[in-house]
């Protein structure tokens, strides 16, 4: 057999791509000389093209149009169920510890103070769903929870998904926690009280206990009747006395027997002239937390739509701040 | 941030073509079926962190590509792959009875050559010839330069080239339609109309 010059061997990728409609413009201008003067690849050139063509003819060939169907639909099945299993998640550091939030596709589902790693996690003990760490959205529940721990912002509106909750009763006590303005304390009693469940106190109090969401779903604003923090997180009463200081509850005390110091706090005691308080207004301060709801400041008082004590006057005598 | 689009539209924009795609590269349409499916669900994990002006398009095809690559990487997968199309490749051929008869043998042989390419030659060849990827797309798909998915595109034809030795074939440009130009452009999408240049549609002198 011949060997091909070596010119024409060289030539040969670029003769290819000039045939099949693929080459550099400077390429086809060397093509272009070249078969010019060489008749084995100006041959070459133009069995390419018509391979070019029996090429395109597979373009045209049609999917099956029933295994494409099938495909489609399967995808949709297999799609909406990985949806609902998918929960991404990202551990970040804060000024309160590591903290893990989770989301899945209705809105968060866990936030973690995070002792250990991730296997520590209640995440990992959850069944049946597909853990992803992830980035972007994440990220941005992570700048917005930052901004709150700094105090720079009070809420945190950000859709739930209350899947991890145990129970109807425990998804109607997150939402009833949910509902506790920021700079508001409440005690479990009080919420019990609210959800029309005045007797289950233990129970409210275990709920919260295993509440999946905290700082967003804030059970650090519920204390005990006597106005102590009682407990947080396991033992991380530190962490509740931090959480409400940023909204201007102060507590007083040791670590083992903390209480919110409710001389620096507005009252409101259930009444039907929606009147709240001085600490200073009777026995008022005395009384234990249980119709009584502790106001960090006169504008969340106006905010929930109460009015200063006709007696006492908070509008006319407000506490130091 | 979210992707740009929602989620069903890239489905219903591109479910179709990767499929197409998919089915090309594999032997049989459950396969296909399975690693379209596949394709996507793992685009859905990963898309929210995609860029507002990332090439969609591109993306799914390299998500696509390894998928196949890895479906392929057992030796005994792939032989039967090459059997199951060497069969299925004689049964159509839409350019009706007389081409069949032409025509039709050649358009068999090459279906089985392109199937029996190695792999990344496979790939490469119908992401560029069916597709219309651009090179640099193609060689991120194939974790290689452009230059070299080039290179493994001009291997395939050369193969090609060789298997339909003395096939009779149809002239150039006057059965099919779809001529490409001979430069090369950003042929993006399948449907451009054919574009007329001197290379493409006369024979030279």
């Amino acid at each position: 057999m011949k060997r091909k010059p070596s010119v024409c061997v060289e030539i040969e990728p670029d003769l290819v791509a000039a045939a099949t409609g693929d080459a550099e413009p400077g390429a086809v201008h060397r093509v272009e000389a070249h078969i010019d003067s060489c008749g084995a690849c100006r041959d070459e050139f133009h069995r390419y093209r018509e391979i070019e063509g029996v090429v395109g003819t597979l373009r045209r060939t049609p999917s099956e149009a029933e295994s494409l169907t099938r495909a489609r639909q399967g995808l949709e099945s297999r799609l909406a169920d990985l949806r609902s299993r998918l929960v991404s998640y990202r551990v970040f550091p804060s000024p309160l510890g590591r903290i893990l939030i989770a989301r899945s596709e209705h809105g968060v589902s866990l936030v973690e103070y995070l002792d250990g790693d991730l296997r520590t996690s209640r995440l990992s003990r959850i069944g049946g769903v597909e853990l992803q760490e992830d980035g972007a959205e994440i990220e941005t529940l992570h700048r917005e929870l930052m901004e709150y721990l700094r105090g720079d912002r009070t809420r945190l509106e950000w859709p739930l998904d209350l899947r991890l909750a145990r129970s109807d009763f425990h998804r109607s006590v997150l939402r009833a926690t949910a509902a506790i303005p920021y700079g508001a304390v409440t005690s479990y009693a009080g919420l019990a009280a609210e959800i029309g469940r005045p007797t289950a106190i233990r129970a409210v109090a275990q709920a919260l206990r295993w509440n999946p969401l905290p700082i967003v779903v804030p059970c650090h604003r519920i204390i005990g009747t006597s106005g102590a923090l009682t407990g947080y997180s396991g033992d991380k009463i530190g962490l509740k006395r931090e959480l409400l200081a940023v909204e201007g509850v102060q507590a007083i005390g040791t670590r083992s027997d903390s209480r919110v110091a409710r001389n620096t706090l507005y009252h409101y005691e259930r009444n039907d002239q929606h009147e709240y308080c001085l600490p200073t207004c009777g026995d008022i301060a005395r009384r234990p937390i249980g119709a009584v709801t502790l106001l960090a400041s006169r504008e969340l008082a106006g905010a929930m739509g109460l009015v200063p004590c006709t007696a006492c006057r908070p509008d006319l005598h407000p506490l130091a701040a | 941030m979210m992707g740009a689009q929602p989620f069903e539209t890239i489905v219903g924009a591109h479910h179709a073509e990767i499929f197409r795609y998919l089915r090309r590269v594999t032997s049989r349409p459950a396969e296909a079926e399975d690693l379209s499916q596949e394709t996507f669900l793992r685009a859905y994990r990963a898309y929210r962190t995609l860029g507002p002006d990332a090439n969609v398009r591109a993306w799914l095809f390299a998500i696509a590509t390894n998928l196949s690559r890895n479906h392929f990487r057992s030796e005994k997968r792939r032989r039967v792959a090459h059997q199951a199309i060497a069969v299925e490749s004689r049964e159509a051929d839409p350019e009706g009875p007389e081409h069949e008869a032409r025509f039709g043998e050649a358009r068999g042989l090459l279906e089985t050559t392109v199937a029996a390419l190695p792999l990344k030659q496979r790939l490469a060849f119908v992401m560029r010839k069916i597709h219309d990827l651009d090179y640099d797309a193609i060689g991120r798909s194939l974790d290689c330069s452009g230059e070299s998915a080039r290179a493994h595109v001009f291997q395939a034809l050369r193969k090609i080239r060789l298997s339909l030795n003395g096939h009779e074939l149809p002239p150039a440009g006057g059965v099919e339609r779809r001529a490409s130009p001979a430069v090369a452009t950003d042929r993006r999408g399948t449907d451009v109309p054919p574009s007329e240049s001197p290379l493409s549609m006369e024979r030279p002198r």
